[in-house]
């Protein structure tokens, strides 16, 4: 009896190991830092493979699959087992970059119909194991599970190499004889430019730009040494990374608990982001790591513990997105003396009820302050570093002479924001106009409109006398700066065209472009104001809220003034209707929970929202 | 320096919704002249400032007022040395975004050929079609005129979103004449009093949707009296 109890439990084990083995999550590599688990694929059956490979988190298989064989396709096509999660995973090591995805296989003649530039590299069928490759990933199947993953050595890795074996072959460096051609960057990309257009020039820049290193042509130059080192070094890569994953079964689930734990939660999608490790290998930290790396470790250490988790869920006209930030001890203590603010109620007299996005976010600098002051000080104190110490004797003099009652009196760290809109602002213009007889002109100042997005960023404040005495002396010295009573205006403050405003009162200082609300409202807006079920859901939030109606807002939003990252974040946003809202817990040292609420309107499958959602939190989390 | 002078391009048709454009033509009884093309953006100085203000747009990198500053001197020497052109002269205002250029010239075929040669040899572009048409021309009695075919492709490329804004960006050309206008084939433009110039008005709408809209074939009196 007992033997049988042991024989079926064995069987049990061995059963609940294999089924766990075979599940797709269990092939993401332990060194992803981000990753996007979806578990209920049958959403997407019905989005067509076009529409998915154009979200940004597929930008790594993009080559393999925009090559005209998914025209048409839907995901349901592609052979995948929509009973299973689909991961999309990220990560960035010292030496390598990986991404890809992992899913289930239903039907394998099906999927290669997708994925027909992959040959054969390697049957392990000893192991279940087909690693297949094209030009650029690889894509290895186990069982019924497939990774398919590009591993990119890091170009600083690379030429770290590179220099090291190509100056240990005596070789000059390969650099020196650019330094007489090369006028500028800029110069260089623009003759870049015209030479992919101008043979002639082609063939001459060529023969500048790749020097022979050595006059026997079996010797490789700069150039071509680097190529072979990439290649080498993104094979030893690729194969460690699969040793690891399939002769050890070691995997990103089996490595960390927190990651294992959120595959349990039912939700039609999880995410997880390492923050640690984004620290960890993040590239403006390599002065730390090589220079100070005791101070490193110490760095390295507040920050363990820090994650942040989420799961998606899909409901009826909305998506919403739960997430948790946890902390270690260190990194939790700062930010729950930070977050221990109380909601400033003076703030929604300032947001007008048909803004189109707002934001306020309350903090506690002073505290926070001091808990940094208190936690990381010791650790700066331990360093014998000559610049480290005298850095910590300037912290420290500050701190005894510097009025923190004025300081955090005057920046609290509590503010808010709104976008209202646009509207017409006045500026003049010179117009020319003619005369009859002649057609002869001449040039005339005229007024003139111009559409102009209106902003409004307010902060708390306790000491208004200190704006009010600097704002005082400045209007002495400029006539730009004027005091209205109410108000102070800069005139041509922005842009050099348009004025600025400044209300310093009701506890608050704000500048605004919105003459309206300086002329008029300098008060607040009175029944104007942003109506009371909107401002209790402000006050309920934690430290942040942030509620922005997608239509009004992002498709109005002026993408000039954002730079490239945030303007492809707020493109994956545009021609959306709905609203998105954003709302955290109170912070304890363990953790702060966030929630994101996206309502929308419309007949697009809610698969496509939640996609689009998700691609939003890849390219933030990036 | 091609990017450089396609960004400018780009730039001012970007802003054709609130441009204020006037070429000014001057033709003697010998044929020579003087051509002024005024670019006016005051009414957009906002915008402009915020374009100058970003590193790229649409990808492109957004040149600085000094790289401006630049490319405008090059095109004077290199224009200044074409055949035939003489007193090339630009003033820049780059409070109110205003750009004046003036230039004298032997003929209008060689003001035409130094035009091309001038921008071919900036952008570094040999086979610019739209260089290849002739925009001008004069017999003595007849002037011929559109606007350059260049101008007429990018207001083409113009977005179908901006149609509304279009309609407060002008186009305005002026031809001037030592002698008296007899006709004019152009209904839209007007006579001066003096009856030696003509005057062509559109907004940038209308040459959108019609870019013949500032053809015109001027006609003068005889000069053998």
């Amino acid at each position: 009896m007992h033997i049988k109890k042991i024989v079926l439990l064995s069987a049990l084990v061995i059963v609940a190991f294999k089924s766990q083995a075979q599940k797709s999550e269990h092939l993401i590599p332990k060194d992803a830092v981000t990753v996007f688990s979806i578990n209920n694929i049958n959403l997407f059956q019905k989005i067509s493979l076009d529409d998915l490979i154009s979200y940004d988190f597929m930008e790594e298989v993009h080559q393999e699959l925009f090559d005209g064989s998914t025209s048409g396709s839907t995901l349901k096509d592609s052979g995948l087992d929509f009973d299973q999660k689909l991961n999309v995973f990220y990560g960035k090591a010292n030496k390598s970059e990986i991404s890809g995805f992992t899913f289930g296989i239903k039907n394998e003649a099906n999927l290669f119909k997708v994925f027909d530039d992959f040959d054969l590299l390697e049957d392990m069928s000893k192991n279940g194991v087909k690693v297949y490759g094209s030009f650029f990933n690889n894509l290895i199947i186990k069982g019924n599970n497939a990774l398919l993953i590009r591993v990119e050595p890091t170009m600083e890795y690379i030429n770290q190499v590179t220099d090291s074996i190509w100056y240990a072959r005596g070789n000059e460096s390969p650099f020196g004889y650019f330094e007489e051609d090369v006028e500028s960057d800029e110069e260089t990309i623009l003759n870049e430019e015209v030479y992919e257009e101008d043979e002639n020039i082609e063939n001459e820049t060529e023969e500048q730009l790749f020097p022979e290193a050595s006059e026997d042509p079996n010797v490789k130059n700069y150039y071509e040494l680097r190529d072979s080192i990439q290649l080498i070094i993104q094979e030893g890569q690729l194969d460690a990374i699969l040793k690891e994953l399939l002769e050890k079964n070691i995997n990103l689930a089996n490595s960390d608990v927190r990651f294992a734990e959120l595959l349990t939660h039912n939700s039609e999608g999880v995410f997880y982001m390492d923050n640690a490790r984004n620290i960890d290998k993040s590239n403006g930290l390599w002065y730390f790591q090589t220079v100070l790396p005791s101070l490193y470790k110490d760095i390295q250490e507040l920050y363990n513990g820090n994650v942040i988790l989420g799961d998606l869920y899909l409901k009826d006209q909305k998506v919403e997105v739960d997430i948790v930030a946890q902390y270690g001890r260190g990194l939790g203590e700062i930010y729950n003396e930070m977050n221990d603010s109380k909601f400033d109620k003076n703030i929604l007299k300032y947001i007008p009820n048909n803004s189109s996005g707002y934001f306020s976010y309350n903090v506690n600098l002073r505290k926070a302050y001091e808990k940094a002051y208190e936690i990381i000080m010791p650790i700066l104190n331990q360093e014998k570093n000559a610049q480290i110490a005298m850095n910590v004797l300037t912290i420290e003099l500050l701190n005894e002479f510097i009025n923190k009652d004025a300081l955090f009196g005057t920046y609290k760290g509590s503010m808010f924001g709104s976008f209202n809109g646009f509207k017409k602002i006045k500026t003049k213009k010179i117009e020319f106009f003619y005369d009859e007889n002649t057609f002869e002109y001449g040039e005339r100042v005229a007024e003139a409109e111009e559409d102009m997005p209106i902003f409004t960023y307010g902060i708390t404040i306790d000491r208004d006398d200190i704006p009010e005495k600097i704002l005082n002396h400045f209007g002495r010295l400029t006539s730009k700066i004027q005091n209205k009573g109410k108000y102070w205006v800069f005139e041509n403050a922005i842009l050099d065209a348009a004025p600025l405003y400044m209300i310093n009162r009701n506890g608050l200082f704000i500048l605004t472009n919105d003459e309206d609300l300086a002329v008029n409202h300098a008060d607040g807006y009175g029944k104007e104001k942003l109506n009371k079920k909107a401002a209790k859901r402000a006050k309920k939030s934690g430290f942040m809220y942030a509620n922005i109606n997608v239509a009004q807002t992002i498709d109005r939003f002026p993408m000039d003034i954002l730079n490239d990252r945030q303007n492809e974040m707020i493109q994956t946003l545009k021609g959306k209707s709905g609203n998105l809202e954003l709302l955290s817990s109170k912070t304890s040292v363990k953790q702060t929970e966030f929630k994101l609420e996206y309502t929308y309107q419309g007949t697009d499958p809610s698969g496509k929202h939640l996609l689009d959602l998700i691609n939003s939190l890849y390219i933030v989390t990036k | 320096m091609k990017k450089n002078i396609l960004l400018l391009i780009v730039l001012v048709f970007s802003l054709s919704s609130c441009i204020e454009i006037l070429d000014d033509l001057t033709i003697h009884n010998d044929g020579s002249g003087t051509l002024r093309y005024n670019i006016n953006l005051s009414s957009s100085k906002i915008k402009v400032n915020s374009i100058l203000a970003l590193d790229s747009l649409d990808g492109k990198k957004v040149p600085s007022i000094e790289e401006i500053k630049g490319k405008v001197q090059q095109f004077i020497k290199v224009l200044d040395a074409q055949s035939g052109i003489s007193n090339v002269k630009v003033e820049e205002n780059y409070t109110d975004y205003i750009f004046k250029f003036s230039c004298d010239f032997s003929n209008v075929l060689l003001l035409q050929e130094g035009l091309k040669q001038t921008v071919t040899a900036m952008t570094k572009e040999k086979n610019i079609q739209e260089l290849d048409h002739n925009w001008l021309s004069w017999d003595g009695t007849k002037l011929s005129r559109s606007i350059p075919s260049i101008s007429k492709a990018k207001v083409n490329e113009l977005k179908q979103s901006d149609l509304d804004l279009l309609k407060t960006g002008t186009y305005t050309s002026i031809s001037r004449f030592d002698r008296a206008v007899e006709k004019f084939d152009n209904s839209t433009a007007i006579l001066s009093k003096s009856k030696q110039a003509v005057m062509v008005k559109t907004d940038t709408y209308s040459l959108r949707e019609n870019q013949d809209v500032l053809e015109n074939v001027i006609y003068l009196i005889s000069n053998k009296n």
